[in-house]
């Protein structure tokens, strides 16, 4: 490509440029002028700023030495981003997904918050933005520590600003908790290298892998692992996510799942294929029995919400199943030293790490857009959302394709990549691999299968047949700038899909420094040739059909023989989950309740009422006995506050008892 | 001149599909004693359709107008990885297994969708049951075609049946024989024929595939029972070709594709003739049993991947 | 001749697969009558196999074996079992405490099993595997079978196909075991049967069922 010089030259403007205006000019414009004019003049410069991310990241890419900003003048520790060709794409998903959520936020922020907050979330946006862009360039631990808490910082900032209602805060309180056990794993394991690499610097660690032993690498495996997938929200560690996801704004969930969760994606990659070159022999296996649990529960808890947004955030749990379905795999490969299955699945990952980017910014804008149409998000209230709003209709239908995993979109492409990397398991010369990984495409197509059926739903109850509300009858097309933002995320799906070479041959660089292995298999990338012949083909069919057929006559559907089919009659969200439902009873468990009043004429009721509540059985079985076991341990350590002050000097002088005994044995 | 005759395969199929329709109605008559339409009625059927009005319901949006249309357009893209004479197909040679399973999948979205959208309460039952049958089934589908895909060292469809090709027909393996079971019973399950969904039944409770149907007529009707009668055509040439492949032509003289059409029909006539008895023989099972029949079908293609790690230690 | 001999190869080489189909299906049966036509199905490719062993070993013996299986377990046990079911008058259904879905997955891990367990010692006894690990799969699941089929006649189904199994082990080890020693085996079973027959016409006439989960009297 091109003058390398010249690319260098080029990215490193843009990603200082960026990173000045995301750190320092938006917060100055926000402080200096309240006027609407201002905001947009904010809100666009954010949106430049993800493009020249994005811009950024695409030059970097396709270089080999890597872009180095030295910041440690005003910092106690070191603080240095480097823009190597992990990085790069990372940085590369980041500004392809904020550009439109910017672009979207333009008119949402305006039409949805009071004056005096609308300034401060426009800061707090360009903040999160540039603390999750940091956190995927940062190259000193300290840099990547302080990163990682601004972003939970912010987000929870962020989501507090929407309300602060008592269930809210609660939310929000988990959400933080669970955050700080998750980044306090992470920094464990990074200080676990500090002893053998004595620099704080990534390189350093890198090269001091040698001398540090096996025991210490598992232990930083695990810790990495827990940590990362805290953030990630793999299961039974993703509670935070249907609590937190739903109730941020809508772009901000949409940061929040499109972007947030990859940077997770991102610090597990550089942990184990950067630092620790593959993880210890039994890593792989550990991760894929994750990830298919996290996978298939995700989508089974997602079929049965009717909340959109909730449904979106187990959507999310489902699909960083699956990210980590591919990165499992990879390591049970690079545990065997087969090289080239490693490259292909972990292509796969980091491919659905992007198209989930992309896909889930598109359905959680397009929820935005819904909320702020309808004012509701419950599908059950939903209905007939595509005549009154055709354009996001069609965004939103290209947005259920993808995430289905439907040829021709751009799901389909790494859900392809992640089946192949698990038939090429056959190969391998070890018994245990040549089973378990072709077992795992069952899975993995029930997991799509069953992804498929909840997007049906989504669209189906949510979009077409009779609004089942007077706010979704009454439904209007989103403003121009939501509508622009969903069209071009919906246009990216369909680009990648049809044309995956378009991100195949990037992420072929960038694995390419991390496994050394020869490139694709050939079969694999003669076969990205054939998707746009077989579009040719369906949309070309189609399109003749769509053609030569005549007019059509509108006629009332049959009602048989009722005065009138009314919304009610149609299948509501709960109802087409039922079959489902009942089939993976043992998953759910919910507690249910039928009350008939008035209770003593039970053939004559005036009223029948039926709630069903669930309560994810992990809450239960994990969570609950753990906290229950804190709260007792906390209520004995009680006990040492007696109020007695002779009992405080007690302590004191029993402390000094101890010290003086400490030296003493220690001599 | 190779392009044109795997073009020729793939009309073949297309065009073929209503006379296997109109077969196996006629088989299911005679062997329940009656005496049958003829067996190219689907044909006329499909032309009178074409020449009725296309009736939309008020509230339908272009979903439904369009559903039919990509549903026929992912269907015929199936056709063309589907080979019938000739070891390669118009695709087959570049697209695999999992390309072809999900065009299936991309068909029946589509399908679901314009069911939502007439606004009736059967459109969603359909559109219900049809998403537990099919997630169920993707399963075995899958691991079937694995199977053999494994066995064969090759994803896609020509390299599969090429390699079944090369093995004696003797040879009965352990893993064909699983994943032939498994694979029948899946494509009774994806084509909604007994056991699980009764194609000929015109009460609205007991139907999956109908139901989603029931609002469209004219020139969108006939699209969409063109795309289920080639599904069903390219699910019978699929198994025959996996397991069956043998009299397919190895060079395109006309001689040699003649003999090979003249063994495919002989091996359609006589997967008919299994359907056809099967779909008399058995009742439909009622909607919470068709999980049992689909786990039985998944454990037997998770038994045939299993084998095949077998075979090949 | 040579037809012969190379169906007589190819039954030795690939019987295992349908008794492998006749144990998945076993799990999945819900009525008793379609349980013991499988049985007979069994029963009738186990004949062909000793069959084509005779024909293999050229011994006069295995054909009187052969005759002797396919007489009593292929028409005479499948009637007697028809017979007592109608005399019984027991509703058809199995009363299986595990669902069809798990059981066929239960059975298929059995089958794994056998293969595992088989391929430890396969190497050092010249016999065929896939025989080999047949049979002892057609013992786990006579025992499954017997644990969890709830019917009595489901138990003396569960053991006919263990005897099944161990008679293939027996048969694949021994080329043949001495006509003397398969005669005392079937006179044993069918003793055995004409006596669970009787009792479970006892056990009919005095509990008015036959699910043997109930009968709990089995203490000290």
């Amino acid at each position: 490509m091109g003058n390398s010089q010249l690319q260098i030259g080029m990215a490193n403007i843009a990603f200082r440029s960026l990173l000045v205006g995301l750190g320092i000019v938006v917060p100055l414009l926000l402080m200096a002028n309240r006027a609407k004019r201002m905001r947009r003049i904010v809100a666009a410069l954010i949106a430049v700023c993800s493009l020249a991310a994005a811009m950024a990241g695409a030059t970097a890419l396709f270089q080999h030495t890597a872009i180095r900003i030295e910041l440690s003048v005003v910092t106690p520790f070191p603080f240095v981003l480097t823009l190597d060709q992990l990085s790069a794409f990372f940085l590369l998903l980041i500004g392809s997904a904020a550009t439109p959520v910017a672009i979207f936020s333009a008119s949402y922020f305006e039409l949805h918050y009071s004056d005096q907050l609308r300034n401060w979330i426009w800061g707090f946006v360009s903040l999160f933005l540039l603390s999750m862009i940091v956190v995927v360039t940062a190259s000193t631990i300290f840099a990547f520590l302080f990163a990682w808490e601004l972003m939970t910082l912010v987000s929870a900032g962020l989501v507090l600003m929407e309300g602060d209602s008592p269930e809210r805060s609660h939310n929000v309180f988990i959400y933080l908790l669970m955050m700080h056990a998750g980044a306090a794993a992470v920094a464990a394991s990074f200080f676990l290298f500090l002893p053998f690499s004595h620099t704080q610097d990534f390189e350093g660690i890198r090269f001091s892998l040698a001398t540090v032993p096996l025991g210490t690498r598992t232990a930083i495996f695990v810790l990495a692992f827990a940590g990362f997938g805290v953030k990630a929200g793999i299961i039974p560690l993703h509670l935070w996510l249907p609590r937190a996801h739903p109730i941020a704004p809508s772009p901000v969930s949409a940061l929040m799942s499109g972007i947030m969760l990859k940077t997770a994606v991102y610090g597990l990659v550089r942990f184990a294929f950067d630092f620790l070159g593959g993880g210890p022999w039994w890593s792989g296996y550990v991760v894929l029995l994750i990830a298919a649990v996290t996978a298939l529960l995700g989508i089974l808890y997602a079929i049965a919400e009717h909340d959109l947004k909730r449904l979106l955030a187990y959507s999310s749990v489902e699909n960083i199943g699956i990210i980590f379905l591919g990165l499992g795999t990879s390591l049970i490969f690079a545990a065997h030293h087969n090289f080239v299955g490693a490259a292909l699945a972990l292509t796969a990952a980091l491919m659905h790490a992007f198209n989930h980017a992309l896909f889930k910014s598109l359905l959680f804008l397009g929820a935005g857009a819904v909320s702020h149409a309808t004012h509701t998000l419950d599908l059950n209230q939903l209905g007939g959302l595509q005549r009154r709003m055709p354009a996001t209709g069609l965004a939103m239908l290209v947005g259920c394709c993808s995430i289905a995993g439907l040829p021709l979109f751009n799901g389909f492409i790494s859900e392809w990549l992640t089946f192949r990397s698990f038939v090429a398991g056959s190969t391998v010369l070890n018994t245990k691999t040549q089973v378990i990984l072709p077992l795992m495409v069952g899975i993995l197509a029930m997991i799509g299968g069953l992804a498929a059926a909840c997007f049906v739903k989504v669209f189906g109850v949510g979009f077409l047949g009779r609004p089942r509300s007077a706010g979704a009858e009454h439904a209007e097309e989103a403003p121009f700038a939501m509508r622009a933002s969903l069209s071009l995320l919906a246009a990216a799906c369909v680009c990648v899909g049809i044309f995956p070479g378009i991100l195949l041959r990037p992420l072929g660089l960038v694995i390419g420094g991390l496994i050394p292995a020869a490139g694709l298999p050939a079969d694999i990338v003669s076969f990205t040739r054939i998707i746009p012949w077989t579009a040719a083909i369906v949309l070309g069919i189609a399109g003749m059909a769509v053609l030569l057929s005549g007019g059509k006559r509108i006629a009332r559907t049959w009602a048989c023989g009722l005065p009138g089919l009314t919304s009610r009659m149609q299948y509501s969200s709960t109802g087409f989950s039922k079959p489902i439902r009942f089939v993976f009873a043992r998953v759910y468990r919910p507690e249910r309740k039928v009350e008939r009043l008035p209770a003593d004429q039970p053939y004559f009721p005036v009223s029948v009422s039926y709630s069903s509540v669930r309560t994810t059985s992990w809450e239960r079985a994990i969570y609950r006995p753990f906290v229950d076991l804190f709260i007792s341990i906390a209520y004995q350590l009680r006990r040492l506050q007696t109020g007695n002050i002779q009992v405080y000097l007690l302590y004191i002088f029993l402390a000094l008892v101890c010290l003086l005994t400490f030296v003493r044995f220690e001599r | 001149m190779k392009l044109v005759i795997n073009l020729l395969q793939a009309l073949m199929l297309i065009l073929g599909a209503p006379l296997v329709r109109g077969v196996i109605s006629r088989v299911k008559a005679r062997l329940q004693r009656r005496r049958g339409a003829s067996i190219w009625r689907p044909y006329s059927d499909l032309f009178k359709l074409l020449r009725k009005e296309d009736l939309v319901p008020p509230t339908s949006s272009v979903v439904f107008r369009i559903a039919p249309a990509l549903l026929l357009g992912a269907t015929a893209c199936v056709a063309a990885f589907v080979p019938v004479v000739w070891p390669i197909g118009l695709l087959a040679s570049r697209g695999d297994l999992f390309l072809l399973v999900y065009f299936l999948a991309f068909g029946r979205f589509f399908l679901s969708l314009g069911a939502f959208d007439g606004g009736s309460a059967f459109g969603g039952m359909g559109a219900s049951r049809e998403a537990l049958v099919s997630s169920l089934a993707e399963t075995p589908f899958l691991l079937a075609l694995t199977a053999i895909a494994i066995l064969a060292s090759h994803a896609d469809i020509s390299g599969m049946i090429g390699w079944t090709l090369q093995q004696s027909f003797f040879n009965i393996s352990t893993v064909h024989i699983l994943a032939f079971t498994s694979l029948a019973m899946v494509v009774l399950a994806e084509t909604g024929r007994m056991p699980i969904d009764n194609p000929t039944t015109h009460l609205e409770l007991t139907m999956i595939h109908e139901a989603m149907v029931l609002e469209y007529s004219g020139p969108s009707l006939a699209l969409i029972e063109a795309a289920s009668a080639v599904k069903l055509h390219a699910m019978l040439a699929l198994l025959i070709g996996l397991f069956m492949p043998w009299g397919m032509a190895s060079s395109y003289s006309g001689g040699e594709l003649g003999l090979a059409f003249i063994f495919y029909a002989a091996k359609v006539a006589g997967l008919i003739f299994v359907l056809a008895l099967i779909e008399s023989g058995v009742a439909k099972l009622r909607m919470y049993l068709v999980p049992d029949f689909l786990g039985v079908a998944s454990a037997l293609s998770a038994l045939a991947v299993i084998f095949t790690m077998l075979v090949k230690r | 001749m040579g037809l012969v001999a190379i169906a007589t190869s190819k039954i030795l080489s690939s019987f295992s697969v349908f008794l492998f189909l006749s144990i998945l299906l076993l799990a999945v049966a819900r009525r008793i009558s379609t349980n013991v036509l499988l049985f007979g199905v069994q029963s009738a490719v186990i004949t062909a196999e000793v069959f084509a062993t005779g024909f293999q070993e050229k011994l006069a013996e295995i054909y009187v074996v052969a005759a002797m299986v396919f007489v009593i377990k292929v028409m005479l046990i499948p009637r007697a079992f028809f017979v007592l079911t109608k005399k019984l008058k027991t509703v058809h259904d199995v009363k299986a405490s595990t669902t069809p879905t798990q059981s066929v997955f239960i059975v298929a891990f059995l089958i794994y099993l056998s293969y595992a367990a088989v391929q430890s010692y396969g190497q050092e006894v010249r016999v065929p595997e896939d025989g080999l690990a047949a049979a002892v799969a057609l013992i786990l699941t006579g025992a499954f079978l017997m644990v969890s089929r709830r019917k009595a006649l489901m138990q003396m189904l569960g053991l006919l196909v263990m005897e099944n199994g161990i008679f293939l082990a027996a048969l694949l080890t021994t080329f043949g075991m001495p006509l003397v020693i398969e005669i005392g085996i079937f006179f044993d079973i069918l003793v055995g049967l004409l006596l669970m027959g009787i009792f479970t016409f006892r056990i009919r006439d005095t509990f008015d069922h036959l699910d043997v989960s109930k009968l709990r009297r089995l203490r000290g």
